[in-house]
């Protein structure tokens, strides 16, 4: 009986996924990064910490007057201003 | 990708910012003003010291310095000019 129940409660209680594993996950790959002024980051992400500061390469920057021509080869991105974390196309 | 090969790709801020000490990089600001110059420390507020700083506004030179502190609460982003 008491086998059987620790059994289910086991099965019952789904894994918790942490929000940062889920960036973990996108390491390696293209990603967009809304900023909360209305700016936009585009490139693979290599990095980040538990500030949710990302490491960056091959980057856009875009804002409401269009999109930088600069591509920022690696950059280190300053996450006290990110509002979302968006895998990119 | 294999996730022993992805582990050995990434880079951490921290490690970034021990890889970028002497180089060349570009600073840009929250204000939308950009600093160029050598990176000679980083701490891990991102304040930031560089020499021959050169103070970019749109995509003009506006000013140079010697050395230049950045106070880390500014910082946008850093990167390998």
């Amino acid at each position: 009986m008491s086998e059987s129940t620790g059994q289910a409660s086991e099965e019952a209680v789904p894994a918790t996924v942490l929000p940062l594993e889920i960036i973990d996950k996108s390491i390696g790959n293209e990603i967009t990064v809304l900023m909360i002024n209305d700016k936009e980051f585009t490139g693979k992400l290599v990095g980040f910490d538990d500030y949710v500061n990302m490491v960056l390469e091959n980057v856009t920057e875009r804002d409401n007057e269009g999109t930088s021509t600069i591509v920022r080869k690696k950059m280190l991105l300053n996450g006290g201003h990110v509002a979302m974390i968006i895998p990119a196309n | 990708m294999s996730e022993a090969e992805i582990e050995s790709s990434k880079t951490n801020p921290s490690t970034f910012l021990s890889d970028i000490i002497g180089s060349s990089v570009t600073v840009k600001l929250h204000n939308g003003v950009e600093y160029s110059g050598n990176l000679q420390s980083i701490d891990g507020y991102m304040n930031i010291v560089l020499d021959e700083g050169k103070e970019v506004v749109g995509n003009t030179i506006s000013r140079t310095y010697g050395d230049v502190f950045i106070r880390g609460n500014n910082v946008l982003y850093i990167s390998e000019a």
